[in-house]
């Protein structure tokens, strides 16, 4: 495999080492959260506090799309969250510098 | 030479792929390393869609079931 970096094996690796950190999550619907990573599981089932979500509303009654005209942006804020993993696109931790 | 799909799979480890979901999003990255669900684990990473760098981010865990398709840069 590839010993490059931290010694990843496996994807799940890049996951556990960002355990208690803040991570960036991508999920279906055109949402995206950010929070502390507490708990994951083979499901990428996960548990995040501090967490704020961000939903992008597209507005398809323009039919301008090119610079995606009207895209609206809601947060909330949660204490703590439980995210079901088939939500999940992806997952990106804290840059490992 | 390469037969099965593991074993390409295992030479493209290391190398700068593309990932494409079904969404149609594209992410740029090297290839760090996958699993039997097609979890994909990439470094500098960079979201494109429609050909525009859209985020960048240092490692990225992408979940299996959102269909990868990786090719050689």
């Amino acid at each position: 495999m590839d010993p490059s970096s931290t010694g990843i094996q496996e994807p799940f690796d890049l996951i556990r080492l960002s355990l208690s950190e803040r991570v960036f999550v991508k999920l279906r619907g055109d949402r995206e959260l950010t929070g502390i990573l507490h708990a994951y599981d083979g499901h990428m089932n996960l548990i995040l506090s501090d967490a704020e979500e961000t939903i992008m509303i597209v507005d398809p009654v323009d039919g301008n799309f090119e610079g995606q005209g009207t895209v609206k942006v809601a947060k909330r804020k949660m204490e703590m969250l439980f995210v079901r993993g088939d939500g999940v696109i992806l997952v990106s931790p804290p840059s490992r510098t | 030479m390469s037969g099965s799909p593991t074993d390409f799979l295992k030479g493209v480890v290391g190398k700068r792929v593309i990932v494409r979901l079904t969404s149609g999003v594209d992410y740029r990255g090297i290839l760090s390393c996958l699993d039997g669900y097609m979890n994909i684990a990439l470094e500098q990473t960079e979201e494109h869609v429609n050909g525009i760098v859209t985020n960048r981010y240092g490692d990225a865990f992408i979940r299996g079931n959102n269909g990868g398709y990786r090719s050689r840069r």
